[in-house]
């Protein structure tokens, strides 16, 4: 833009360096107001963006405190719960044994098998209380129908019936695959009838899903405690695992009982 | 003077084509890309926001309250940024806090992986403990994310792409 001005000596020359000035000038002016232009649309975007970001964390902050409210004003804690309401107790021993599970976890499932009979029997010896928490974590593994919450659900209906024992065994016996639909509303009415409760209280609080947002509590509980996964074993307060922090087997559990009597 | 006007421009975008003019469709993939995988991130966590505070919660960084917030704001932001990314809109700033999200998600999984919890990174799931008998991938996972941080890279280093807002807006030829 600034070369050596050779004027006067051919007109023709001349206009043509105006002609190219102008055209400069113009250039320049136009890549002002471009670069005006880029400067808005990012400072624009960039509000927006932060904006949009600000809006959607508090609408996901939201929509949680809406649900928790659902919950807190829907929830019915069965009479019978202990530990603030969120377990049912089996057997009256001095050691107590937490018990975290979900009904359709096949480890859960797993555990019952290999130690369900070791736990009768410690508390046929009246050496402890089993405080069984049914918690919902698999609610994503039945095809949308929530089956961890709904049989949590329908086994604190069994409960307040006074058959929780019966019920949760006789539902782990009928365990559905994960992943499947889950037992149907219907069939878990129907394995209430087949331990004796046969009351229509069972079957109304299983159908209006009386005690599902019980089981959501429970299941916070579960969280709010520090634990992840199912089944959880905890005596006298302190977790127990197999080895290499795997499944713990019928010898762990009496021994962590025996340890924990003293 | 239309014509030394024309040369300029004709000269202007023939030297971009020949040294940018690859870098559009590769940033156009990572943003496409990056994209992707926040939407599907989120739309995996957003139907169960208990379940994703949870998750958060199993990385036992924060209280139990914070993490239930964190847990429910997560996957709504995500699909945001997603979004964002997606129309291309301030791309640069978009990968920006896409990269920023993704560090703390690596340093996140980095630090259960140093304290040896038993734990599902909760990424594109629900997350929560592994059953007994599951092996964390806790290095598959971190690997991961560093490639999706690459694909921010790009977009940090390489903002301008092709099909974006951006574009429309600056009301530039790409």
């Amino acid at each position: 833009m600034t070369r050596p001005n050779t004027n006067k000596k051919t007109p023709p020359s001349r206009k043509a360096n105006q002609a190219r000035e102008r055209a400069n000038a113009r250039r320049i002016v136009e890549q002002q107001r471009a670069a005006e232009r880029r400067r808005k649309v990012t400072l624009w975007t960039t509000i927006g963006v932060v904006l949009v970001l600000v809006i959607s964390g508090l609408v996901g902050y939201g929509v949680m405190a809406g649900q928790q409210k659902d919950t807190a004003s829907k929830l019915t804690t069965p009479s019978v719960a202990v530990d603030n309401g969120t377990a049912f107790a089996v057997g009256t021993g001095p050691v107590t044994i937490d018990l975290y599970e979900d009904f359709m976890c096949p480890i859960c499932h797993e555990f019952e098998n290999a130690s369900g009979a070791t736990i009768k029997q410690l508390v046929a010896q009246n050496k402890v209380t089993v405080r069984y928490h049914p918690v919902a974590i698999l609610d994503a593994s039945s095809n949308g129908t929530q089956y961890s919450t709904r049989a949590a659900g329908a086994a604190a209906a069994a409960a307040e019936g006074g058959k929780f024992i019966a019920y949760h065994d006789i539902l782990y016996a009928n365990q559905p695959q994960e992943g499947s639909d889950g037992l149907t509303n219907a069939q878990l009415i129907d394995l209430g009838k087949q331990v004796g409760l046969t009351s229509a209280s069972f079957a109304d609080a299983v159908n209006n899903k009386t005690y599902d947002a019980w089981a959501d509590k429970a299941t916070e509980t579960f969280s709010q405690r520090g634990y992840n996964g199912t089944p959880t074993v905890v005596v006298a307060g302190k977790q127990v695992t197999g080895a290499h922090g795997g499944l713990p087997g019928p010898t762990d559990l009496t021994n962590a009982v025996t340890k924990a009597a003293g | 003077m239309t014509d030394v006007d024309q040369l300029g421009v004709t000269m202007e975008t023939g030297l971009k084509a020949r040294t940018a003019s690859v870098w559009p469709w590769i940033s156009t993939v990572a943003r496409l890309g990056l994209a992707a995988v926040f939407l599907v991130a989120g739309a995996a966590k957003i139907g169960d926001l208990a379940a994703s505070g949870r998750a958060v919660n199993a990385y036992q960084l924060m209280p139990f309250e914070a993490a239930k917030a964190v847990g429910a704001m997560q996957p709504f932001l995500e699909i945001a940024l997603g979004l964002l990314l997606l129309i291309g809109v301030a791309v640069r700033l978009s990968a920006g806090i896409a990269a920023v999200l993704l560090v703390i998600f690596i340093a996140g999984i980095a630090s259960a992986w140093a304290r040896g919890l038993q734990i599902d990174c909760g990424c594109f799931s629900k997350g929560g403990e592994l059953g007994a008998g599951q092996v964390p991938t806790y290095g598959w996972e971190i690997l991961r994310d560093i490639g999706f941080l690459v694909l921010a890279g790009i977009l940090l280093w390489r903002p301008r792409t092709r099909f974006s807002v951006d574009g429309i807006l600056m009301g530039t030829t790409t």
